[in-house]
């Protein structure tokens, strides 16, 4: 991807996301008391000048054209790397939907090797062995020490 | 309250095994985070922070300022060893540390490094303690009008020195302050982007942004490539550093110390630029200029002076004006704001206490560092050789029990892996993360003060510029636009010619 093609894209998105937030998102989203007179003491005003900055960061970003840095662009992985990142993308979801049900300790054992495994780690035994005593190590200094409640789940509860 | 008083005061807050014991384990993580290419010491402390929350203030912050010092030093290690810089700040490191390492003498770079880095971090710890209360006392003439015209100053330099690029850092800072937007109004109550939500109501949890921003896009970025951190380390050698080394390099050391002391008490300039500032100064000076780049143990000591100046000084505006000096401090604020601190002039009336018992443990850190950097360089080995296929899904269950501990609350976890997801969106797009941070937690500072300031005024905008001291940080504001829109034009010519 050429990198004035990269500035380019970024100063589009900035203009149409200021443009959206001033048309339609802060109307919408950000509720000011009627009997304020001027717009400079509402609620509304320091998002319209964010909004403002940002179309103006994305005019310039529009002109101007970036220098490329071959030493920051990230390695090509191809197809193999958009699987994996779609892969932990699907492990986070279910994370989030497993938390509550099976509890923070069994699911984030799951998460652990389902990561380890999508990472294709070359210890899988070592990985196992971490997954399951981590995240009881970590159960037992945050439930125990720091008196967090860690959500059990429905089905198999930690003393 | 006298000095001693004060000092007093400190010593019976700091004086227990706890708070030695809470600098020992947070430099030694320190070190280990740093070490681990990958890991770098922002993201160490990002991770060592939940682990705080039980504990006292002054031990909670004591082991984060013990992890940020020791992250700051062990950066240095795969810097020399593998040619991989542990953090930002090491990368001047690698200019003279790896050619030394090629030649057989990784020890020796390893061990200037260490003696470099603990002679910067003491220079640094007794700038902070002489500055910071000097500042804090001018600081509590500030009103609303002058904190903001300072935080705004603040915020132009983190725009302007994040990344390559001033615009795509501004972007960033820009995105920040949107977001800190979000939850009920700071004067009316109003609900702005909460969707109705309550869990926005009151605005995004700082630590789940701050970890998603920094810890979680390492895990996603491992998940892109998974073999892209493979690196062969070097061994250490026979030869060690002598004490002839360390007073041919003393000049080059202070020199560099002082630069990071300047550099790291203006906010946003981190800990980079000052090892390359105080590198770039010894080779100028130096008798040995030609062989620096090619294993000059003087540019070793003057890129690590320089980078651990900076990390007393960058708690200089933290503690006296409550404004990060860098992501670090940015993050260290997240415990004094835990423990019901608020960093600023007014902490040196309220908690004089907390202030000078951080002031001993900052001058113990510097003794510990020593003992543990000696150590760290030995063990090295083993620390490079953690699979980092274990290490990132290991990181990834740290993050969920560290951002849940803080409210008790699912939905943050879901906050920081969406943040994770910008954090890496931003990474490959080349946007800085640091100003997006910086500028999330000065957002409602700089809202905050100037809608105090316009409510004062009845909307009269003259108010921003009623005294000197508005007038001096408008002028700095206004003069390192100059400099910055100045310096990329420069830049760009270059670029072209």
């Amino acid at each position: 991807m050429a990198f004035d093609d990269l500035n380019r894209r970024l100063g589009v998105f900035a203009l149409a996301f200021a443009g959206f937030l001033v048309v339609f998102g802060i109307p919408n989203w950000v509720y000011s008391p009627s009997n304020i007179q001027k717009l400079i003491l509402s609620p509304l005003f320091w998002p319209y000048v964010l909004a403002g900055l940002l179309a103006l960061v994305g005019l310039g970003l529009l002109f101007v054209r970036a220098k490329p840095d071959p030493e920051t662009e990230v390695h090509p992985s191809g197809r193999a790397g958009w699987r994996r990142l779609v892969s932990l993308a699907v492990i986070m979801v279910l994370t989030m939907l497993l938390l509550p049900r099976l509890g923070m300790v069994w699911t984030s054992m799951l998460a652990f090797v389902a990561t380890a495994g999508m990472l294709r780690t070359r210890y899988p035994k070592a990985a196992i062995i971490c997954a399951i005593i981590m995240p009881l190590v970590l159960y037992a200094f945050f439930a125990h020490v720091a008196g967090v409640a860690i959500p059990q789940g429905n089905y198999v509860r930690l003393p | 309250m006298s000095i001693y008083d004060s000092i007093l005061l400190g010593l019976s807050l700091v004086a227990n095994i706890e708070a030695f014991l809470s600098l020992f384990i947070g430099i030694i993580v320190g070190v280990i985070g740093g070490a681990i290419p990958g890991l770098s010491a922002t993201m160490a402390v990002a991770l060592a922070l939940p682990f705080t929350f039980a504990m006292a203030p002054i031990n909670g912050i004591l082991l984060l300022l013990g992890v940020y010092k020791g992250g700051i030093f062990g950066g240095s290690i795969p810097a020399i060893l593998i040619k991989t810089p542990g953090t930002p700040a090491s990368s001047a490191t690698i200019l003279d540390g790896y050619p030394m390492a090629e030649k057989g003498e990784a020890g020796r770079a390893l061990g200037m490094a260490l003696w470099a880095s603990c002679t910067a971090d003491v220079v640094s710890n007794l700038a902070l303690i002489i500055f910071a209360g000097w500042l804090a006392s001018f600081a509590l003439n500030f009103g609303p009008p002058e904190f903001f015209a300072l935080i705004l100053f603040s915020l132009t330099i983190i725009a302007g020195v994040s990344g390559d690029s001033l615009l795509r850092g501004a972007l960033s800072a820009i995105a920040g302050l949107l977001l800190a937007t979000v939850g009920l109004d700071l004067v009316y109550g109003t609900n702005r982007f909460t969707f109705g939500d309550p869990n926005l109501m009151g605005g995004l949890n700082f630590i789940a942004v701050l970890i998603g921003l920094f810890a979680m896009p390492e895990v996603i970025a491992m998940a892109w490539d998974p073999t892209g951190h493979l690196g062969k380390a070097r061994s250490l050698g026979k030869a060690w550093v002598t004490f002839a080394d360390y007073k041919r390099s003393f000049k080059s050391i202070i020199r560099g110390s002082l630069i990071g002391v300047f550099l790291g008490s203006i906010p946003g300039i981190g800990a980079a630029p000052s090892a390359f500032l105080s590198y770039s100064e010894a080779r100028r000076t130096s008798k040995n200029k030609a062989n620096f780049g090619k294993g000059e143990i003087e540019g070793v000591a003057a890129a690590e002076a320089g980078n651990n100046g900076v990390a007393g000084a960058t708690l200089i505006p933290l503690l006296a004006l409550g404004v990060p000096g860098d992501v670090i401090t940015a993050i260290i604020i997240g415990a004094f704001m835990i423990h019901g601190l608020q960093p600023g002039p007014m902490m040196f009336v309220l908690n004089v206490d907390i202030i000078y018992g951080l002031f001993m443990g900052l001058i113990i850190s510097s003794v510990l560092l020593f003992f543990v950097g000696s150590v760290a360089i030995r063990g090295f080995r083993f620390v490079a050789d953690i699979p980092k296929r274990i290490l990132m899904p290991a990181v990834l269950i740290l993050c969920i029990y560290g951002v849940f501990a803080v409210n008790n609350n699912i939905f943050d976890v879901g906050v920081m892996f969406a943040m994770g997801w910008l954090g890496y969106a931003m990474l490959r797009a080349r946007i800085p993360a640091a100003p997006f941070l910086i500028a999330f937690i000065l957002g409602p500072l700089l809202e905050d003060n100037f809608r105090q300031s316009t409510l004062m005024s009845g909307g009269d905008f003259t108010i921003f510029l009623r005294g000197p001291i508005t007038w001096f940080f408008w002028a700095l504001t206004i003069v390192t636009c100059i400099a910055i829109v100045r310096g990329a034009g420069r830049a760009r010519k270059a670029q072209k010619m």
